[in-house]
């Protein structure tokens, strides 16, 4: 396609080439960011341990320090778990407020007249 | 009694400062004083009142919205008010929605022009905010915030999914190729394409250095400006992700397919987390220098949140700054809309390439997934729907493929395996934009 590019191409033709070579860029940029996390970053943990250590020992058995049993779901549920915890610790209750006048007895002990009247 | 002196000292004070006020009123006003004044030596002193009275409230009523409404204004005032509807009825991104759809509304309230009042005249305060559009300040704020949300831990545990981000981005540089051939020159073809990644800020920040009604053409045109047309094509597909994408997935997709389980990502150290941002930060500004602002800000606010010694600043930028810069962001795109300004056949064109762009990318999306799944094996076989993902609008596509999922399997959890796609289009969105700027930039 590259090739039929002239000084003259028109719009269209200049179209192409960005289509080509935008999408060969995003995804040669994507891939190469792919196998950095797939390759390298194993590698750099590794001779990361080396320096500090200075312990020799193969990618393998370094390359990355996690529980296999500890999977994202584990977490998924996990974190779930703290989030009803923390957010739904209270029922829905009804807004609605309602005031009940209470029906009080007489009591002696609150009456100002008893108090005047009945001296001890 | 002093109260009573005061009040009427303040009365009686402003009554004979008030032609001193008068003098302020622009040069027109006066003439038309004049023309009273002439009038009531002519005619008997009441009846000039009243012919007064009338020509100031004649005056009063060419001001209003009701004198200088047109179709126009009200079918956009309609639009935005169906925006917020769709927002609050049915929970489309309401967050978008109901800033943009009332910036619609105040955007398209008719008045008279020259008293600094739209947003499209200079000094007005709605044109300064709609500054932070115009020059594109406001997307890497909002990819900032981004950063800081999101988690990577699903790309990083499965590296191999950053394809679907990328092969969905065929949306963007297809739509881009369609609007050449509908006649839109490349930059604006450029800055329409975008829609296909079905990112709003990075929509908006290519459209704002490409089709900004500023530049000029080397065949000395100027580029006509489209910043508000693609924002909200843009927004308002990101918001319909819950319509467009269902179909597609369900047409390309076989059922046996969609019931493919994936194995759950591993656990992710939190030192791969930090190395992340700073590797990924390095690698994908120097291949497309041109999208530094926004994957550097994307990839700063990452760090901020993994670093674990910065939990402050990350807060602040996933709760606070983003909230405010989508307010404004809001607020001004949708403002921008102005029925004069907007309502013209380009418009109509790029909202029907917004759509044909966003179902290009969705396809390209489940497409590649599929053609990934005939070179992995067993276990590692992935469920295509969640190339759907690839498309950017974070995290309502990954939403989309979980029911949709869900749907064929109630037990099939894909929302973590979507995640990675679904960021991984960002990214890739924000590389295509780059590359972009830097063909036609």
């Amino acid at each position: 396609m590259i090739l039929y590019v002239d000084l003259n191409m028109d719009q269209i033709s200049e179209g192409y080439v960005i289509l080509i070579t935008g999408l060969f860029i995003v995804f040669s940029s994507l891939v190469t960011l792919s196998l950095l996390f797939k390759y390298g970053i194993p590698f750099m943990l590794y001779i990361y341990k080396i320096i500090t250590k200075r312990k020799d020992k193969k990618i393998k058995d370094i390359a990355l320090e996690v529980d296999e049993d500890f999977t994202g779901e584990v977490v998924a549920a996990i974190s779930t778990a703290i989030h009803m915890y923390l957010n739904e610790q209270h029922d829905k209750e009804n807004p609605i407020l309602t005031i009940k006048q209470a029906k009080k007895s007489y009591s002696p002990w609150s009456s100002k007249i008893y108090g005047t009247q009945n001296r001890l | 009694m002093k109260k009573l002196f005061i009040v009427f000292g303040i009365i009686s004070f402003l009554f004979i400062i008030k032609p001193v006020l008068g003098l302020n009123k622009s040069p027109d006003s006066l003439i038309s004083n004049n023309s009273i004044f002439t009038e009531q030596v002519d005619n008997s002193e009441g009846e000039g009142v009243y012919d007064g009275a009338f020509d100031g409230l004649k005056q009063f009523y060419n001001y209003t919205g009701f004198a200088n409404v047109t179709w126009g204004h009200i079918a956009m005032i309609f639009i935005g008010i169906i925006f917020i509807y769709l927002g609050i009825k049915y929970d489309y991104e309401p967050l978008l929605l109901i800033p943009i759809g009332a910036g619609v509304m105040i955007g398209n309230i008719p008045f008279v022009a020259g008293n600094q009042t739209g947003i499209y005249e200079a000094g007005s305060v709605l044109n300064y905010l709609y500054f932070g559009v115009v020059k594109g300040i406001y997307p890497p704020l909002i990819f900032l915030g981004i950063g800081a949300m999101t988690d990577f831990s699903s790309l990083i545990a499965n590296p191999k999914l950053m394809l679907l981000g990328a092969a969905a981005q065929i949306g963007v540089f297809a739509t881009f190729l369609g609007a050449l051939y509908l006649g839109f020159n490349l930059p604006e073809a450029g800055a329409i394409g975008i829609i296909g990644g079905a990112d709003g800020p990075t929509a908006i920040f290519l459209s704002s250095k490409l089709a900004n009604g500023i530049n000029i053409l080397p065949d000395g045109t100027t580029v006509k400006n489209l910043i508000g047309p693609i924002a909200i094509a843009a927004y308002s597909y990101m918001a319909l992700v819950p319509v467009i994408q269902p179909p597609i997935m369900r047409l390309l997709i076989s059922k046996e397919d969609r019931k493919i389980r994936m194995k759950p990502p591993r656990a992710v150290s939190q030192k791969e987390k930090m190395i992340f941002p700073i590797a990924a930060l390095l690698l994908t500004t120097f291949i497309s220098p041109s999208a530094l602002p926004l994957l550097g800000m994307l990839f700063f606010g990452n760090l901020l949140k993994e670093s674990g010694r910065t939990e402050r600043l990350a807060e602040t930028a996933r709760t606070k700054l983003i909230d405010i810069v989508t307010i404004l962001l809001g607020v001004t795109v949708g403002a921008s809309t102005q029925a004069d300004i907007f309502i013209t056949k380009d418009s109509l064109l790029i909202f029907g390439l917004g759509a044909v762009s966003f179902v290009i990318a969705t396809m390209g999306g489940l497409l590649f997934a599929k053609l990934m799944n005939l070179f992995l094996k067993g276990d590692n076989k992935i469920n295509p729907l969640i190339g759907a993902a690839g498309v950017s609008a974070v995290p309502d596509s990954a939403r989309v493929v979980h029911a949709e999922a869900l749907k064929s399997d109630p037990h099939n959890y894909l929302l973590m395996h979507a995640m990675a796609p679904n960021v991984s289009g960002v990214i890739g969105s924000a590389i295509a934009a780059g590359i972009i700027l830097s063909f036609l930039g």
